[in-house]
């Protein structure tokens, strides 16, 4: 009963902490004299505004069914005219002269704001670069413990030049440089800067996962006819694995934080979307803390799927 | 693969092995086992007979001299030691079962995966090798929930599910609580009835006089002396009375 009421007073403890951080940050945009406007915000995750269609040419409006929502435009120059199937709002009349860029009409309903746009592409580079990073660490990780001495150095040449290095300049070097000789877009270039970089960290990790497997094993495994790579891939590495997967969920969750250091390349990524949304809204608390938050999900999410892994891999212990 | 006939299934002529900090491990080792005999290898600890039982296999490559297995040479080039490993299971002091796969899996993975046997069939024999050593209920245990006599059985029946011409046990018994061994040692006994070859480094005195076709003393890296059990354990050989004046 009395360790009860101890365990009571330290959970009362850390959310009265808690709460009163939250007071602190309430109270020093006050004396700074800070406004928050956080209904600025949502319409850049989900916009809800109407969007106009556009004329994509000069040309006359033919036709305007208001009731089945259609609209025929027909060029000035002749060709194919454009055909508006659905729309919500109409700004033209029949037999209207329209110039390119004019709207012409608008539709509701709710689209992608850039934020939220931002986090798709933060999630899809740092998915790719995920994968890739596996792939690296995983043939780096052999090379380096292999008996080839040329493998060998090549391994530890890559992991002492990309850990010696910092990303941004890695991401330069890779956009800049590799990515002018090789002629590569600017989110390929993202995705191989980060991969490289983390994979060289995974390779040490996944390096030490297999050394820490005792060699009992690699034994056993040769002795009941397995070649190395038999041995490597049915026995060492399942183990190697599960005994990894802690450090390898705390490297997978800085590549997804690493992967804002793209937004120097100019993709728009979720913080090179806050960084624009700011310069529009001027509400640059609010944006921060949205991004930080979408980023704790990612990172978050990650780690809760690795958590589930290992809960799985235990069924052994 | 050239193949030198003879009734021995195990020669090795001569072997020499010198570890890179120049300790001498074994010292002009020959031997020569007959298909189906049980050789029982004793002696010190640090007498090189793990190192010797570890070359026959090339788990441990020698320096000189050569080993024929089935007549086939293991320290050739020429020679794939996976194929011959298939025919020499080998049993570890440590037990040395793989942490992640279940009892069953242990002794169905290398059917799997080198015989290329379907599921079914390595299913069906591994359940026959785990019945056969006792563990009928443990089937679809993990190592970690298995006792040490459980779990060297397994290993037994994970070496014999490549359907090995030989066995070798390195000190199988030796990291087991004592109560445990009679289980292990009653599984290689009937092993021994069935016609296996088997190759055993023990320290169980008891096994070697029962089970034992031969009985080799090794010391310092040197085989020393080799007789059959009656004979060995009254030999006047002085080392060998010095060896056994300590352990019995």
């Amino acid at each position: 009963m009395k360790e009860q009421n101890n365990l009571l007073l330290w959970k009362a403890v850390f959310i009265l902490v808690m709460i009163g951080l939250g007071f602190g940050i309430y109270a020093s945009s006050k004396s700074i004299d800070y406004t928050w406007r956080w209904e600025r915000i949502p319409q850049y995750i989900i916009s809800v505004e109407p969007k106009d269609i556009r004329s994509p040419f000069d040309g006359t409006v033919q036709s305007v069914d208001i009731k089945h929502h259609k609209m025929v435009v027909q060029p000035d120059q002749g060709g194919d005219p454009f055909i508006i199937k659905e729309f919500d709002k109409v700004n033209v009349m029949s037999g209207d002269i329209v110039f390119e860029g004019d709207p012409l009409a608008e539709v509701n309903g709710w689209r992608i704001g850039p934020i939220l746009w931002g986090l798709i592409v933060t999630l899809k580079l740092s998915f790719v670069a995920l994968i890739f990073a596996m792939i690296i660490g995983l043939c780096t990780g052999l090379a380096r413990i292999s008996d080839n001495p040329a493998l060998r150095y090549f391994a530890i040449t890559y992991v002492e030049i990309i850990r010696g290095t910092p990303l941004l300049v890695q991401i330069f070097i890779f956009y800049f440089f590799i990515g002018t000789v090789l002629d590569l877009d600017r989110f390929t270039a993202g995705v191989a800067a980060l991969s490289v970089f983390t994979g060289a960290y995974v390779a040490e990790i996944i390096r030490s996962g297999i050394q820490s497997i005792h060699p009992g094993q690699m034994e056993a495994a040769r002795s009941v006819g397995m070649n190395y790579f038999q041995a490597m891939i049915h026995v060492i590495l399942p183990q190697a694995f599960k005994r990894t997967l802690p450090p390898l969920a705390g490297q997978l969750i800085n590549l997804i934080k690493d992967s804002s250091l793209v937004s120097v390349i100019s993709i728009t990524d979720l913080t090179k979307a806050g960084r624009e949304v700011v310069s529009s809204t001027f509400a640059p608390f609010e944006v921060w803390f949205t991004v930080a938050i979408m980023y704790l999900v990612l990172t978050g999410g990650l780690s809760w799927v690795i958590q589930k892994l290992e809960k799985r891999l235990s069924a052994s212990d | 693969m050239t193949k030198v006939l003879s009734e021995s299934i195990i020669v090795a002529d001569n072997v020499e092995k010198i570890y890179p900090n120049h300790c001498h491990a074994l010292k002009n080792v020959s031997l020569e086992i007959k298909r189906g005999e049980v050789v029982v290898i004793i002696g010190p600890s640090g007498s090189g007979k793990s190192t010797f039982l570890r070359t026959l296999n090339q788990l441990e490559t020698i320096s000189d001299g050569t080993i024929y297995i089935n007549g086939v040479d293991v320290t050739a080039k020429s020679t794939n030691i996976n194929k011959v490993r298939e025919e020499v299971g080998m049993v570890f002091q440590s037990f040395n079962l793989f942490p992640h796969k279940t009892a069953l899996g242990n002794v169905m993975l290398s059917p799997l995966k080198v015989l290329k046997k379907t599921k079914f069939e390595a299913e069906t024999e591994a359940h026959e090798l785990l019945t056969k050593v006792g563990l009928a209920n443990r089937m679809n245990s993990y190592p970690s929930h298995l006792s040490g006599g459980q779990q060297q059985r397994v290993a037994i029946a994970r070496a014999l599910a490549m359907k090995p011409k030989i066995m070798l046990f390195d000190e199988p018994t030796s990291a087991l609580d004592p109560e445990m061994v009679g289980e292990v040692l009653d599984v290689m006994k009937s092993l021994a009835s069935d016609g296996m070859t088997m190759v055993v480094v023990t320290h169980e005195m008891g096994f070697a006089r029962e089970v034992a076709d031969r009985v080799v003393f090794m010391e310092d890296g040197e085989l020393v002396f080799e007789e059959q059990p009656d004979r060995f354990f009254d030999s006047s050989n002085p080392r060998l009375q010095r060896f056994l004046g300590q352990v019995l």
